[in-house]
C-alpha cells in the first residue's frame, strides 16, 4: 500500500522533470563521455585518416598533416597484394587452429581428473595455475632458454636417445613453430582447465545421479548432460583464448622474433616490425584497421550465438 | 524377487553415525513410507538402497540379490528425487526417453514406449515443449515417468512433495497412490509429513537419529505407538503425555496426574501390565477428550486456538500440557479450569524412564 501511494506521487513528478534530468544526466556522464570519445574514437578517426595517406614519423610533417600525402585507397590495394601479410594472417589463424583446441582438450581432460576430491587436489590445483601467472614475456625467455641447442629440452632427449642430441629447434622453421606452439599451450592450458573446472563443478549432481540411475554410463553421462550443461561456458572459454590468440606476441617475439625468416611470424608481429623497423605507418594502419574489423565481426557473431545458447538452454 | 530386505543396515560418517542396525521387509508390491525428522537416517536408507552410498554393516537384498558392490546403474531402481532433477536443456520426449536411450533400446520401441507413458501421464501435447520452465506439477510427473518408463521393481521417491504448496500436494497425494496401484512396484518413500505417510502408505516406517522405532500399518501407528517419540511424532497436534505415577486402587492402575487429578482407572489388559507405583506417562490422543461437568482431569485453560473446523485448546503447563481438540464452538475461555474425560479404551501408558509403551493394543 505503502508502494502504491510512493508511485502515484511519484509519476506527474517525474513528467515535469525529464528534460532537466535528462541534461543533469548528460553533465554528469560528460566527463567519462570525453574520455571515451579521447581513448576510444578518436585514436580510430586518426587511424582511418593515416591509413589514406603515405605518411610516416620520418617525413618531417605531424600527423595532421597527412592529407598532403593522401594516396587514397592504395594502402588497401598493396594489402591485397602483400604476401607477407596474408602468409602471417594464414600462420596466426593456423596458430590458433592448433593451440586452442590442444588447450581445450587438456584444460577439459585436467577439468575431468580435478572434478571429485582426491588427496592432493588442492596442491596440485595450485601447482596447475602457476603457468598462467608467469609474464608472458618471462615465459618467452624460460622457453627460448629450454629450447637452445646446449638447453635442457636436448639435454633430456639426449638422456633416452642414449647420445649427444643437438638440436638447433629455434633455427629451424618448423621445429621453431613447434616450439612456440609449445609455449602457448604451457602458459594457456591452465586458463581453459580453470574456467572448464568451474563449469564441471556446476553441473548438478542430482542430474548425473539420476541419469546413472537410468543406466546412462560414464561416456553417456558425459556426452549427454556434462558437456551440454556446459555448453555457455565452452564458448565463453573458447572465445577468450581465440580472441587472446589472435593477438598473440611477447612470447613468440622473445622466442624466435618472428623466424627464422617468417616462419613464426603471426599478425601482431608483422604489425610490430613493418611499424618499428619499416616505419611506414601509414601502411600499418591499414592493416591494423582491417585486422580490427574482421575480429570485431568475429566477436560479435561469437557473442549472438552465445547469447542465443543461453536463451535455448 | 522385488521384495526388499534391509539387514542390520548401519552406515557411519566418519564419527557420526546416520543410521544404526535398521531390520525391515519390504514386501512385492508394498508400497513403505519412511517417516522421520530431518537427520533421522530415512534419506540415508534410501540412497543405499539406491546404491548412491555404500553401507558401512549389513545388507542389502533384492529378492535373493545380495546388492552388495551393484552400481546403481545396474540396480534397476527408479528414483525421484526432490528437486526431480529434470534434465532442463531437454525436451520432455528427450527426457523420458533418455533411460531408454542409454541402455540401447531401439528407435521404433523407444518411440512408442515414450508415447505410452506420456498418454498415461496427461503429457502428450507437451512431448516436443523443453523441459526448462514446465511447472512443479507437470515437472514431477514428468520425473516420475521418466522412472517408471523402465519399468524399475523399485521405486524410491525422496520427499517429492515437498516442493509443491499445500493445494497441489492434495492432488499429488492422491495422483501418487493411483500411479503406485496401476504401476504395481515396490515403492519406498522417504519423507517427513506424516499425512503424507498415512495417507499413501501400506506400511509406515518411523525413524528417529538413526533407528528404526515402529512399522506397521498407519493406523496402527497411529493407534498404537511403541514409544512416546512416535506417540508425539505422529497425529497434528501429537499424543498428549502427561507424567505421572501408578497407584493400585479397587483391583485397577490409576494413574495420580499431580495437579490435575486422579485418572480413571486404566482397562483391564493396562492394569494387568502396568506395574504399582511407576513413574509413566499417560497418553491420549487430542481428539480423545470431551468437557464434562462430572469427574475429569482438572486443568487450566492457558489458550484457545482456532483453526476453522476445528478448536485446539491448550491446557496445562510443562510435565501436564495437554491439547485438545474439539469442534469450532467449544465454549472455553483462557484461564477457565475445565474438566476432561478422556475415554479409558485410548489411553495408552508408556514408561517414564526408557518411553517405551507399556502393554500391548486392546
Amino acid at each position: 500500500m505503502t508502494a502504491d501511494i510512493l508511485e502515484a506521487k511519484a509519476e506527474p513528478v517525474e513528467h515535469e522533470d525529464t528534460r532537466d534530468s535528462r541534461r543533469l544526466g548528460f553533465s554528469l556522464t560528460l566527463p567519462a563521455q570525453l574520455l571515451i570519445l579521447f581513448i576510444a574514437v578518436f585514436p580510430i578517426l586518426m587511424q582511418i585518416y593515416i591509413s589514406l595517406t603515405d605518411w610516416s614519423p620520418l617525413d618531417g610533417i605531424s600527423w595532421w598533416q597527412a592529407h598532403q600525402l593522401w594516396n587514397g585507397f592504395a594502402n588497401y590495394t598493396d594489402l591485397v597484394a602483400d604476401d607477407r601479410f596474408w602468409s602471417a594472417l594464414w600462420r596466426t589463424v593456423l596458430v590458433m587452429a592448433i593451440c586452442v583446441p590442444a588447450e581445450f582438450l587438456l584444460g577439459l581432460g585436467l577439468a575431468i581428473l580435478f572434478v571429485d576430491n582426491f588427496p592432493g587436489r588442492g596442491f596440485l590445483y595450485s601447482v596447475l595455475l602457476v603457468p598462467m601467472m608467469v609474464v608472458p614475456a618471462v615465459a618467452g625467455y624460460m622457453f627460448f632458454m629450454l629450447f637452445q641447442s646446449g638447453g635442457p629440452v636436448n639435454d633430456i632427449l639426449s638422456f633416452f636417445y642414449g647420445a649427444p642430441v643437438t638440436i638447433a629447434w629455434l633455427s629451424d622453421p618448423d621445429l621453431a613453430f613447434f616450439a612456440v606452439i609449445a609455449s602457448d599451450i604451457w602458459q594457456w592450458t591452465p586458463l581453459m582447465f580453470l574456467i572448464l573446472l568451474a563449469g564441471m563443478v556446476g553441473v548438478p549432481e542430482d542430474q548425473l545421479r539420476a541419469a546413472t540411475l537410468l543406466g546412462a554410463s560414464w561416456t553417456t553421462r558425459f556426452r549427454t548432460i556434462v558437456l551440454p550443461r556446459m555448453k555457455t561456458i565452452i564458448i565463453i572459454a573458447l572465445a577468450i583464448r581465440v580472441i587472446e590468440n589472435f593477438k598473440v606476441f611477447d612470447n613468440f617475439y622473445i622466442m624466435t622474433g618472428g623466424g627464422p625468416g617468417v616462419a613464426t611470424e603471426t599478425i601482431s608481429i608483422y604489425i610490430y616490425k613493418v611499424t618499428q623497423q619499416e616505419l611506414i605507418w601509414g601502411y600499418v594502419a591499414a592493416v591494423a584497421l582491417v585486422i580490427l574489423i574482421s575480429l570485431s565481426v568475429v566477436s560479435a557473431f561469437a557473442i549472438k550465438r552465445m547469447s542465443q545458447s543461453r536463451e535455448a538452454g | 524377487m522385488t521384495a526388499i530386505h534391509l539387514e542390520n543396515l548401519g552406515k557411519t560418517f566418519g564419527s557420526f553415525t546416520a543410521l544404526k542396525n535398521m531390520n525391515l521387509e519390504i514386501a512385492d508390491g508394498e508400497f513403505v513410507a519412511l517417516l522421520g525428522p530431518s537427520g533421522c537416517g530415512k534419506s540415508t536408507t534410501m540412497n543405499m538402497i539406491a546404491g548412491m552410498i555404500d553401507p558401512s554393516e549389513g545388507a542389502i537384498r533384492f529378492g535373493d540379490r545380495d546388492m552388495r558392490g551393484v552400481p546403481m546403474s545396474r540396480r534397476g531402481v527408479g528414483f525421484v528425487f526432490q528437486n526431480y532433477a529434470i534434465f532442463t536443456h531437454m525436451t520432455v520426449y528427450e527426457n523420458l526417453a533418455y533411460g531408454l536411450r542409454a541402455t540401447g533400446v531401439a528407435k521404433a520401441q523407444r518411440d512408442r514406449r515414450v508415447h505410452d507413458m506420456a498418454e498415461f501421464l496427461h503429457l502428450t501435447p507437451l512431448l516436443k515443449k523443453p523441459s526448462a520452465g514446465l511447472s512443479v506439477n507437470i515437472l514431477q510427473r514428468l520425473a516420475i515417468g521418466r522412472s517408471a518408463i523402465m519399468e524399475p521393481a523399485i521405486f524410491l521417491l525422496d520427499e517429492p512433495l515437498s516442493n509443491v504448496d499445500a493445494a497441489f500436494r492434495a492432488v499429488m497425494r492422491t495422483e501418487l497412490k493411483h500411479l503406485q496401484r496401476e504401476f504395481r512396484q515396490t515403492m519406498v518413500y522417504v519423507t517427513h509429513d506424516q499425512l503424507e505417510a498415512m495417507t499413501m502408505a501400506d506400511r509406515i516406517a518411523v525413524m528417529d537419529h538413526g533407528k528404526l522405532l515402529q512399522v506397521g500399518t498407519p493406523i496402527d501407528v497411529y493407534n498404537n505407538p511403541s514409544s512416546v517419540f512416535v506417540a508425539g511424532f505422529l497425529g497434528s497436534p501429537g499424543m498428549n503425555l502427561v507424567k505421572g505415577r501408578s497407584v493400585e486402587a479397587g483391583g485397577f492402575i490409576r494413574v495420580d496426574l499431580g495437579e490435575a487429578g486422579m485418572s480413571t482407572p486404566l482397562p483391564a489388559h493396562l492394569s494387568a501390565s502396568v506395574p504399582e507405583g511407576a513413574s509413566v506417562f499417560y497418553g491420549f490422543r487430542p481428539e480423545h477428550c470431551e468437557l464434562t461437568d462430572g469427574e475429569g482431569l482438572r486443568l487450566p485453560v492457558t489458550f484457545v486456538e482456532r483453526i476453522g473446523a476445528r478448536t485446539i485448546v491448550h491446557m496445562g503447563s510443562d510435565g501436564s500440557a495437554v491439547k485438545c481438540v474439539f469442534d469450532n464452538r467449544v465454549p472455553v475461555r483462557n484461564g477457565e479450569v475445565v474438566s476432561l474425560a478422556i475415554d479409558p479404551s485410548n489411553v495408552r501408558v508408556f514408561d517414564a524412564e526408557t518411553g517405551a509403551a507399556i502393554g500391548g493394543a486392546n
